[in-house]
């Protein structure tokens, strides 16, 4: 269905100029992890102020996350993985779904603190603050494999499929 | 007479990446993953959202009436802080990107023959991300001095913390990371550099054995 709405593939076998979902991404990676950060020195340093770029980061990564499922979903669809990175794309895109779900339930409940006191974080969003660093580095690793180690999406790579090398 | 004196210089067997290749992966880096482009999610994210909501600090006044009617309550200053904080968060980190991105680029082996989708060649493409890079990182931070500036003293007791001059140049160096962004991405896509399978390929190997 998808060939009848994009345009033809082109040599990175992608229908626009070059992946969009690494790009998208970076507002995910760096708004969760910079809300993490200025969470730990706002709970640390006692500058209450912090909490709220905290917040305010944690909605846009929140927002970031399902565009970058979009675009991510549609060039996973044409990637056309092979060897060990079939596994690898499957559990980073089951990471990518249980994470818009983590991040939406974070941000919801960020929302409840901040509307009951906006200048104070009890431990346990600390806690899901660390939970949700440490599966967005997880799922930082795995996305980073299928372009670095497998080079999906990449020029050699692609053209070495259509020769029927891979 | 310069490219015959190139061509029959020393430049392939005593290029100094041979003191080191032995430590170097197929990915030519003595790790697996590159580093440098981890840390530029850090630099690009932070930016655009610090000068993103500087904006929205800056058409507070035109935003008032949506954030009531979504019953969520909104500050101006709590908006110009992201604007502050993350912009400093990203002149902070983005040092460890450029400095990252040169280790990486001194041990870059681009594909041969290529050319990329700007019609560059691979040198040419390196030295624009490269010097490029620089330029940039010396931008953020004399944009986070400005930023600094307009916080702390010129703008303290206004409600718009920044200049319009300033957004304006938010935008003109968004554009600019647009661009570099995508430089550095041909790097990758087009020259396969620090790619794995890239590399391999072209070394001539079968990824089926090599890859699995």
């Amino acid at each position: 269905m998808l060939e009848h709405l994009l345009p033809p593939l082109n040599d990175h076998n992608l229908p626009w100029m070059d992946t969009i979902h690494p790009i998208v991404v970076h507002f995910v990676i760096a708004m969760a992890l910079i809300t993490v950060v200025f969470d730990f020195i706002g709970a640390v340093t006692g500058r209450r102020s912090l909490f709220e770029v905290g917040w305010w980061n944690l909605l846009f990564a929140t927002a970031a996350i399902f565009v970058a499922i979009i675009f991510g979903q549609v060039e996973a669809g044409l990637a056309n993985p092979y060897g060990a990175s079939r596994e690898i794309l499957n559990i980073h895109s089951t990471i990518g779904w249980s994470l818009a779900g983590i991040l939406s339930v974070l941000t919801g409940w960020r929302y409840v603190l901040r509307s009951q006191d906006p200048l104070n974080l009890p431990l346990a969003f600390l806690g899901a603050d660390a939970l949700l660093a440490g599966l967005v580095f997880l799922q930082v690793y795995l996305g980073d494999k299928l372009i670095w180690i497998y080079g999906l999406h990449t020029v050699k790579v692609v053209s070495a499929m259509r020769e029927g090398l891979l | 007479m310069i490219s015959l004196f190139i061509s029959t210089s020393l430049l392939n067997s005593e290029s100094p990446i041979f003191q080191i290749s032995k430590s170097l992966g197929a990915n030519e880096l003595p790790y697996s993953l590159p580093i440098h482009p981890n840390l530029v999610h850090l630099t690009i994210g932070l930016f655009v959202i610090a000068i993103a909501f500087d904006f929205a600090g800056a058409f507070y006044p035109l935003e008032k009436r949506i954030f009531r009617f979504l019953a969520l309550p909104v500050t101006r200053a709590g908006f110009h802080d992201v604007g502050w904080y993350n912009l400093l968060a990203c002149g902070v980190i983005s040092f460890f990107t450029v400095a990252a991105g040169f280790f990486e680029m001194l041990t870059a082996v681009p594909l041969p023959g290529v050319i990329s989708t700007f019609g560059l060649e691979s040198f040419a493409t390196m030295l624009w991300h490269g010097v490029g890079g620089v330029l940039i990182l010396f931008m953020i931070v004399l944009m986070t001095i400005w930023r600094g500036y307009q916080r702390f003293a010129w703008r303290k007791d206004m409600g718009r913390q920044v200049q319009w001059i300033y957004l304006f140049a938010g935008v003109v160096i968004m554009g600019l990371l647009a661009l570099h962004g995508t430089l550095g991405a041909q790097l990758a896509a087009e020259f396969g550099v620090h790619i794995t399978a890239d590399q391999l390929l072209a070394a001539g190997a079968n990824l089926k054995e090599s890859l699995p």
